[in-house]
């Protein structure tokens, strides 16, 4: 495990426009990812996790120059492939790939499975015909699937199988990065398993960066290394999943854990605080710190001033004006 | 636990024609009849009892009967050859008005849904061809030129060609939005290959499906041109024409008009039935078994 | 009538079918339970185990070209629903017997407001005037927190987030009293911390008006949080069935074994390394459903299974304190801990 990252974001910014009029000149801007600075090392797994529309999914296609930044930096390893032309960033396309969440509607329904995830090879020209063909047969296996299935379609293979289709595609040029985004959550449990375990055997095996994006909290335990919780375009928190998990500093992040539910029937009731409320548009965040809407424990200053992310203990960062470097890390008091 | 996560995968159903004709019966029909009509119109001139365009004044307005299949008109000329030669007429027209109008709206479509710059103006110049009714637009184009096949099918065209490109664009901006489409940009698919491999090929069935569509209606409007004289010559047997100069002896040889417009009908029903049946069997969302 | 003794719900054998063109799909092939009075039942199973299916032919809400009930009994309040006339049912569903979807957008009418369809479900099914359908639709939206009800009463379900939606479908399921909820994925759609809002909502409602709640789900920690009973259903079948405690305490079937053991666990202390533990995985796939099942349906996917278990479809025994499993192999399974 090399120290130096193999992604590194910087101060992201998307905003997405919102037309309006008679002559669709733009009237707002959705704010799906609102300044996030994260990175990722080799053979390390960083978790995304958030509620709907917290902007984690647009990070991860900013990150594959799917879609152009509106501010920021991006370095793939050590090159800023920031502002790189769709051709330019043809090249660098080699060290980052994704997974998606939809295994039903990411493959063409027209092409061979073999033919979908031997593209890349073909793209890249690092193999064609025959090769192309043995190296393919051999994605299939290590993804658990049976060579011959190559010539099989998309839709004739079950939702796990094609999540490993897709796994296979991501891994045939051999990337640095892989961008996961909610790769199990349209699988029945008994597949999730097994699509988690290969991700991870993966992961070792090639050393692997993932950034994993999901919404579920066990399922992000149960992959990540470090964990970084986003809130309305914000990384609100950011640390090792055991710091994380054992000790929430965030009052949205300990929201986030304490509606989780449990498979166990002792631990009913055990939920205490519920956050009330919906997420509030990103197309009108609220001022200040975005979630003090619905936190218990925001104060006058927390409606006004957005609060930045903190180391406040080595690794852990916390974007909470009551969490304040050097701070008591136990239970916040509910302001009078 | 040596079990692969494959080996309860569901089979492979196997194509048969039986099953497909059981599953489609539309189609089946549709193509029936139109494969019917393709070899009346090829081998016209062995089918045709007579040569449709000699004039046996004698002959008029005979009624249906073992000589005269369909009787004869008021020149009496054989309304069984002329309807079997008009079968050529109707089906020249409405293949190569779906082929032609097909090929330009797929290439206009492509762009205009794939390259976003060009669309605005594309679709504002198609919104106004379509505004255009080809009757008037074949009566301005005969009085600059000479009558023919060759007008009216170009007639036809003009208007039915946005009507593909609005289909074309629509699935490309539907296709570009899948996340196959980012799938394959993220593994390194450029531009062109994008295209031909993963956005053209989704584009063709309801591209055939729109097709059948402007094939009848090519057919229908070719004869209405005929009918109005503004279509192809009127010695030229086409339904229209038959149609058209029967018109006055309705009341006492209605074969004449009958006869012709009958097949115009079964012609354009089967095409559409073929259109009907192929938009289900190709449509995901409507071939998406349980 | 709601005085009488016995499960108010009652379903013996009930085998639900669909025709499609790759055969005849058994999507519930013999399934009975029983609803006690005001008791929530969690019936818990992965996608195509034939769960909705189940809440669908409860409510006759079988699509009558391709499906039907092909036998078995239900009986609510010991009445056959199965014979009842398309009009009967129409009386019955959303007043004695109502239902809450996955996705509550696509059942409201986007046309009307919220408070028009909430009172027009209370002044069909109870005869009140439109006046106090409304008054009966404000005091609904009130129960169910939607805050400032009066003003919501107008609006329409666009209008509404996802969690607000599930709420609005929530007043109206029980604007009639109804004896019995059927809530199919009620929360699957939402956002984790609306999970955990419209679960608790539920569950307090429950508590205040005595509804019985048949929760169709496939998250076992949904089920742990909020029913007392539960029913695990694989291929169309019942595999099991016990109190909620005793299933997770010791589940007794392979298949409910395997899915405890499949999701990853918050629950559970993470090792101070951080390393990640596997999961266990089932391997295989679920059956299909167009073939028919000979023996267990469970079988070619699990690790006790025996020829018996190939040949031979197990019976619900009950393991002990109304626990049911349909397992040959159980004392095996049991011992292996």
């Amino acid at each position: 495990m090399s120290d130096a990252p193999v992604l590194q974001v910087e101060g992201l910014v998307k905003h997405f426009p919102i037309q309006g009029g008679l002559l669709q000149r733009q009237v707002g801007a959705v704010r799906a990812v609102d300044g996030v600075t994260f990175s990722i090392r080799r053979g390390e797994t960083l978790g995304l996790v958030g509620e709907s529309g917290c902007g984690k999914s647009t990070i991860g296609k900013v990150v594959l120059k799917l879609i152009e930044p509106t501010a920021g930096k991006i370095v793939l390893a050590g090159e800023d492939v920031t502002a790189l032309k769709p051709g330019a960033m043809w090249t660098h396309r080699r060290r980052i790939q994704t997974i998606f969440q939809d295994p039903y509607s990411s493959m063409n329904p027209r092409l061979p499975s073999g033919t979908i995830v031997g593209e890349p090879l073909e793209n890249f020209g690092i193999a064609r015909g025959a090769a192309r063909d043995e190296q393919v047969a051999q994605l299939f296996r290590r993804v658990g699937l049976r060579p011959e299935a190559m010539r099989k379609y998309a839709h004739e293979f079950s939702g796990g199988q094609r999540q490993r289709l897709g796994i296979a595609k991501a891994l045939s040029v051999n990337p640095d990065v892989i961008v996961a985004d909610e790769p199990v959550s349209a699988l029945d449990v008994s597949v999730q398993a097994q699509v988690l375990n290969l991700l991870i055997d993966l992961q070792e095996e090639y050393g692997l960066a993932y950034l994993f994006i999901s919404h579920d909290l066990a399922v992000m335990r149960h992959i990540s290394h470090r964990i970084a919780v986003m809130y309305l375009g914000r990384i609100v928190e950011l640390a090792d999943k055991r710091t994380l998990f054992t000790q929430p500093l965030h009052p949205y992040t300990e929201a986030l854990l304490s509606a989780a539910t449990a498979p166990d029937p002792k631990r009913r009731g055990l939920r205490k605080k519920i956050v009330q409320g919906d997420v509030p548009s990103p197309a009108n965040p609220p001022p200040g710190c975005h979630f003090h809407t619905r936190c218990l424990y925001a104060t006058a200053q927390c409606r006004v001033t957005a609060p930045p992310l903190l180391e406040v203990a080595p690794g852990h960062h916390v974007a909470c004006l009551r969490r304040p470097v050097g701070g008591d890390p136990g239970p916040l008091s509910i302001p009078g | 636990m040596a079990v692969t996560a494959e080996d309860l995968a569901p089979d492979i159903r196997r194509f048969s024609l039986w099953t497909a004709v059981r599953r489609n019966p539309t189609i089946a029909i549709g193509a029936v009849l139109l494969a019917v009509l393709l070899v009346i119109a090829i081998f016209a001139p062995w089918i045709a009892t007579s040569d449709p365009l000699k004039i046996v004044p004698v002959n008029r307005l005979r009624p249906p009967s073992e000589r005269w299949w369909f009787g004869t008109d008021q020149f009496g000329r054989d309304v069984f050859s002329r309807t079997v030669y008009g079968a050529r007429i109707s089906l020249i027209v409405g293949l190569s008005v779906a082929v032609i109008s097909s090929v330009l709206g797929l290439a206009l479509g492509l762009a205009c849904g794939y390259f976003r710059r060009v669309d605005g103006v594309v679709m504002r110049v198609m919104d106004g061809l379509m505004a255009i009714p080809s009757i008037l637009l074949a009566i301005a184009l005969i009085t600059l030129s000479r009558p023919g096949l060759g007008i009216v099918i170009v007639a036809i065209v003009i208007p039915e060609v946005p009507r593909i490109v609005r289909v074309v664009r629509a699935v490309v901006l539907s296709i570009r939005s899948q996340p196959y489409i980012e799938s394959a940009i993220a593994g390194g698919t450029k531009n062109w290959k994008l295209l031909t491999r993963h956005i053209l090929p989704n584009t063709l069935a309801p591209l055939i499906v729109q097709s059948t569509y402007v094939c009848a209606s090519a057919m229908l409007i070719e004869a209405s041109l005929s009918f109005l004289g503004a279509g192809v010559p009127p010695e030229v047997p086409s339904w229209g024409n038959i149609i058209a100069q029967g018109r006055n002896f309705f009341q006492i040889a209605p074969w004449i008009v009958l006869i012709p417009g009958g097949f115009l009908a079964v012609t354009v029903l089967a095409v559409n039935l073929l259109g009907d049946g192929l938009r289900d069997r190709l449509d995901p969302r409507l071939a998406r078994r349980l | 009538m709601s005085g009488t003794p016995g499960p108010i719900l009652e379903v013996r054998d009930l085998h639900t079918q669909f025709s499609t063109l790759d055969g005849i799909v058994r999507a519930v092939d013999g399934v009975s339970f029983d609803v006690a009075r005001g008791e929530t039942l969690g019936i818990v199973g992965e996608s195509g185990c034939g769960k909705s299916v189940t809440a669908m032919s409860i409510l006759r809400l079988i699509p009558r070209e391709t499906g039907r009930i092909a036998s078995g009994s239900i009986r609510f309040e010991g009445e056959e629903l199965t014979t009842l006339t398309e009009e009967e049912m129409k009386r019955l569903r959303g007043h004695r017997i109502s239902m809450i979807f996955q996705e509550p957008m696509t059942s409201l009418n986007p046309v009307l407001t919220v408070g028009t369809q909430i009172a027009e479900n209370v002044v069909r099914h109870l005869g009140v005037s439109w006046k106090q359908g409304r008054e009966r639709a404000f005091e609904m939206l009130d129960l169910v927190r939607i805050a400032d009800a009066r003003r919501r009463l107008d609006e329409y379900p666009h209008q509404l987030s996802g969690g607000m939606r599930q709420r609005v479908m929530i007043a109206m399921a029980l604007s009639c009293d109804p004896q019995v909820l059927i809530a199919d994925e009620p929360t699957t759609a939402l956002d984790v911390t609306i999970q955990a809002q419209i679960l608790d909502l539920m569950i307090e409602l429950k508590e205040k008006t005595g509804t019985a709640i048949v929760l169709i789900t496939h998250d076992l920690g949904v089920v742990a949080e909020t029913t007392e009973r539960v029913v695990v259903m694989y291929a169309g079948r019942k595999v099991e069935q016990a109190s909620v405690e005793t299933l997770f305490d010791e589940p007794l079937h392979p298949y409910t074994r395997g899915l405890m053991r499949a999701i990853p666990r918050l629950d559970v202390e993470a090792d101070a390394a951080g390393t990640r533990p596997r999961l266990q995985e089932i391997p295989g796939l679920v059956p299909i459903l167009t073939q028919p099942i000979i023996g267990c349906a469970f079988a070619p996917r699990c690790g006790f299974a025996t020829d018996r278990c190939r040949r031979e479809r197990p019976p619900l025994i009950d393991a002990g304190a109304g626990h049911l499993v349909a397992c040959w192999e159980v004392d095996r399974v049991r011992r292996a801990a």
